[in-house]
């Protein structure tokens, strides 16, 4: 025990005279736990696989090298024995067993939380005690090492790892057989990134603005003409480029979902069979950081409410093999996320009860079951019986739900009673560009999200209806539609008052439709969703701002909102 | 208090200290009067150019504009301090300024009448704001500066515009 010693503040005094030196550390060394992790979890399915086993050894080397090289003694020490330990595996003296995969797991877990806290730390600030677990993990560790093969003597594991360090620095010298598999990245401030698309965008609209110059217009010299095609080819090229750099696989979050299986399953006794679908599908690094919590929400759920013990599997005539499918994929301009279990389904009748229970929905009343379903979604809805560890920690469907409608997708439940549920999560391909339809109102223009319009008409006459000589309603087909004249409510000046010499867009959310009165519709359009600020929080029916064709802006309308103006409206007409 | 109605009632005139105020402020002109602003908190002067209107918002708030592909907020300096409305001409200007806003630094423009000149602004010269009673509320007035026989008010943006943090805050 003696030698484990370490002085938890004497070690940082390297680190804390250079931040940036730290922050590099961090993060790398994060990037490899992640690389780690997920090899691992092969690595479990094919355990004497030489390559992956070396696919685990090198990030664990460079840990240690680079906690050593900075005097992260307490870093360096378990990354070394784990070294050791794989090492001896990778030369065939040590079989990796559920016990060595398990040990190397937590290994990993608790070097993320020193690396985590350790900027933490070095600040002097609080940091949680690891010493135990630490140690802990190295008894483990050595025991494995000397109990598992008992061939292996220990002057022959430090033989072994004195080896070990000199292997992975002969093959960094000459380009390893993988290395092309490996991207090369470089790490960009996200607001460099954010300005960057921004300047793009910028360039885009000053390119599109002299092209329509009407000098250039009237100009027949050719050359000029070639000269700024070539401008516009280069420009859009460029903006394509710029927009796919905010896009990243869904890899990372899926791999995470792996982890969290397996650990569920390990603790719930269940056996789950993890399969993973369309990880190389790309969506905006927001939608991707967001995503995760309610993935892992969802899958926690599937396994705990969704997924059968065996026993009950075995019952039902399944296979004592649950099987969890993710899967991502592209399907008509947005993102698909599936979640699919072929566990019990949801059980309408206790859902029914429960909400019933909870005063959710009142007594007696008749409903479908795929409303019943949506149930879930609600605040303060909850079939768990009791709070396990796994699932109840406060985190509804609600919140889930929630989360993904602020990334303005939306979820959907499928569940065939004992055969499974599949939740589906459709999002927008990137949160910075929407599909719209420009609107004109007066001079003003507005961008309304294609995903909201039902359908646009000319009025006739006799298609609008009065309430006390105030047009109030259109009727389209036999559906009486409120209306909702934006350049009202927008005290746009020289918006056109009679709407039947207008344009009526009929946008719906929620199932609740509202027929927009506009000047006129001036074609589809994708714009770039820019926020407002903070400063125009709290106005209501409006998502942002687009930066339109000649550099102005058009407010881009929110359906959610404007459909709400409505209920205000009401209200105030009825008061 | 007995100590500062001794020193014949005027108000925060402990806190105010001329030589903290001294430097460059661009001065500009609404109405008949004359404004400063510290130079350092100006980042450019902009012409006008068309402002897309927000709903739901005071009146002196004008809208958004397009700032080399940053969506600012545009604020009608006339409307706040309660001149008659006027309409734009070749010498309106925006000017775009850093705001503290509920403690994050806002980018927002601003519209004035004309923009005048950077002015060297001497201690001596700062004078602070006096009480105009119910009238004018000078709370966001950094003090007065008499130079070349005129008066510059020095205004305080932080204090004019920070209460405005939620422009739609009122509405509910």
């Amino acid at each position: 025990m003696e030698s484990k010693e370490w002085a938890p503040d004497d070690e940082l005094a390297t680190l804390a005279s250079d931040p940036e030196m730290m922050g590099m550390f961090v993060t790398e060394a994060l990037d490899h736990l992640g690389t780690i992790e997920s090899v691992v979890l092969q690595l479990e399915g094919t355990p004497g696989d030489a390559k992956l086993l070396n696919d685990v050894f090198r990030p664990f080397h460079t840990i240690k090298g680079n906690a050593g090289a900075l005097g992260v003694t307490s870093v360096q020490e378990l990354a070394h024995k784990v070294e050791n330990l794989l090492d001896l595996a990778r030369s065939g003296k040590h079989a990796m067993g559920p016990d060595e995969f398990e040990v190397v797991l937590q290994a990993v877990d608790l070097i993320t939380i020193m690396m985590q806290e350790l900027p933490a730390r070095v600040a002097g600030g609080a940091a949680s005690d690891v010493t135990a677990r630490r140690e802990a993990l190295m008894d483990a560790v050595d025991a494995l090492t000397v109990g598992g093969s008992s061939a292996v003597p220990p002057a022959a594991v430090d033989a072994a790892a004195a080896v070990a360090v000199a292997v992975p620095e002969a093959a960094a010298g000459g380009p390893p057989a993988r290395r092309d598999e490996a991207q090369s990245t470089v790490k960009v401030d996200t607001r460099k990134l954010d300005n960057l698309i921004d300047m793009v965008g910028e360039l885009v609209i000053a390119q599109s603005i002299l092209a329509e110059d009407p000098a250039l217009a009237r100009s027949a010299d050719e050359r000029l003409g070639r000269r700024l095609s070539q401008l516009k080819r280069i420009t859009s090229e460029l903006q394509r480029n710029a927009m796919s750099m905010r896009m990243v696989p869904i890899r990372q979050s899926f791999q995470k979902m792996a982890r969290l299986v397996r650990d569920l399953s390990k603790k719930s006794g269940k056996t789950i069979e993890l399969v993973l679908q369309g990880e190389d599908t790309e969506l905006d690094r927001k939608v991707v950081e967001d995503i995760n919590d309610p993935l892992m929400h969802m899958v926690r759920n599937s396994v705990d409410h969704g997924i059968e013990s065996p026993d009950g599997r075995a019952a039902s005539g399944k296979s004592g093999q649950a099987t969890l499918k993710l899967s991502a994929f592209h399907e008509a301009g947005n993102i698909v996320i599936e979640i699919q279990d072929d566990g019990a389904g949801l059980d309408t009748d206790r859902i029914y009860a429960k909400a019933v229970a909870q005063g959710l929905v009142p007594e007696g009343t008749q409903m479908a079951p795929a409303d019943i379903h949506q149930l879930i979604f609600q605040p303060g809805f909850s079939t768990a019986e009791k709070v396990t560890e796994i699932s109840g920690r406060g985190v509804g469907m609600d919140v889930v739900r929630r989360n993904i409608e602020a990334l303005r997708g939306r979820i959907e439940i499928q569940t065939v009673r004992g055969q499974g549920t599949t939740f589906t999560i459709r999002l927008p391909l990137t949160l910075a560009i929407v599909d719209g339809i420009l609107l004109g109102v007066g001079a003003e223009r507005f961008v309304i999200p294609t995903f909201a319009v039902r359908e646009s008409l000319r009025p006739s006459p006799a298609q609008v209806h009065t309430v006390h000589g105030q047009p109030c309603m259109i009727q389209v087909r036999d559906r009486l539609i409120p209306i909702l004249h934006v350049g009202d409510v927008f005290a746009v000046p020289g918006a056109r008052q009679d709407i039947t010499a207008g344009t009526v867009v009929v946008i719906e959310d929620n199932g609740r439709p509202v027929a927009l009165v506009v000047d006129e519709l001036l074609g589809k359009q994708e714009v770039v969703i820019k926020s407002l600020g903070e400063s125009f929080e709290g106005v209501r029916g409006v998502a942002g701002g687009a930066i339109l064709g000649d550099g102005r802006i058009g407010l881009i309308l929110d359906a959610g909102g404007l459909v709400g103006l409505m209920g205000k409206g009401a209200v105030r007409q009825a008061a | 208090m007995d100590v500062t109605v001794a020193v014949e009632d005027r108000g925060t005139q402990a806190d105010f200290v001329a030589a903290d105020l001294a430097g460059k402020y661009l001065t500009f002109a609404l109405g008949a009067e004359e404004y400063g602003l510290p130079v350092l908190k100006v980042r450019e002067i902009i012409k006008v150019m068309d402002i897309t209107q927000v709903p739901q918002v005071p009146s002196h708030v004008r809208g958004v504009i397009n700032l080399r592909g940053k969506v600012i907020p545009v604020i009608d300096l006339r409307a706040k301090f309660g001149f008659p409305p006027q309409d734009y001409t070749e010498r309106t200007c925006i000017v775009v300024v850093d705001v503290a806003m509920a403690g994050a630094r806002v980018m927002l423009g601003v519209v004035v009448d004309a923009v005048s000149e950077v002015l060297n602004v001497a201690a001596a010269e700062i004078d602070h704001a006096p009480e105009f009673g119910d009238r004018v509320t000078t709370d966001y007035m950094l003090g007065l500066a008499k130079v070349k026989g005129t008066v510059k008010i020095l205004l305080d943006l932080d204090r004019v515009l920070g209460a405005d943090r939620r422009f739609a805050a009122g509405m509910g």
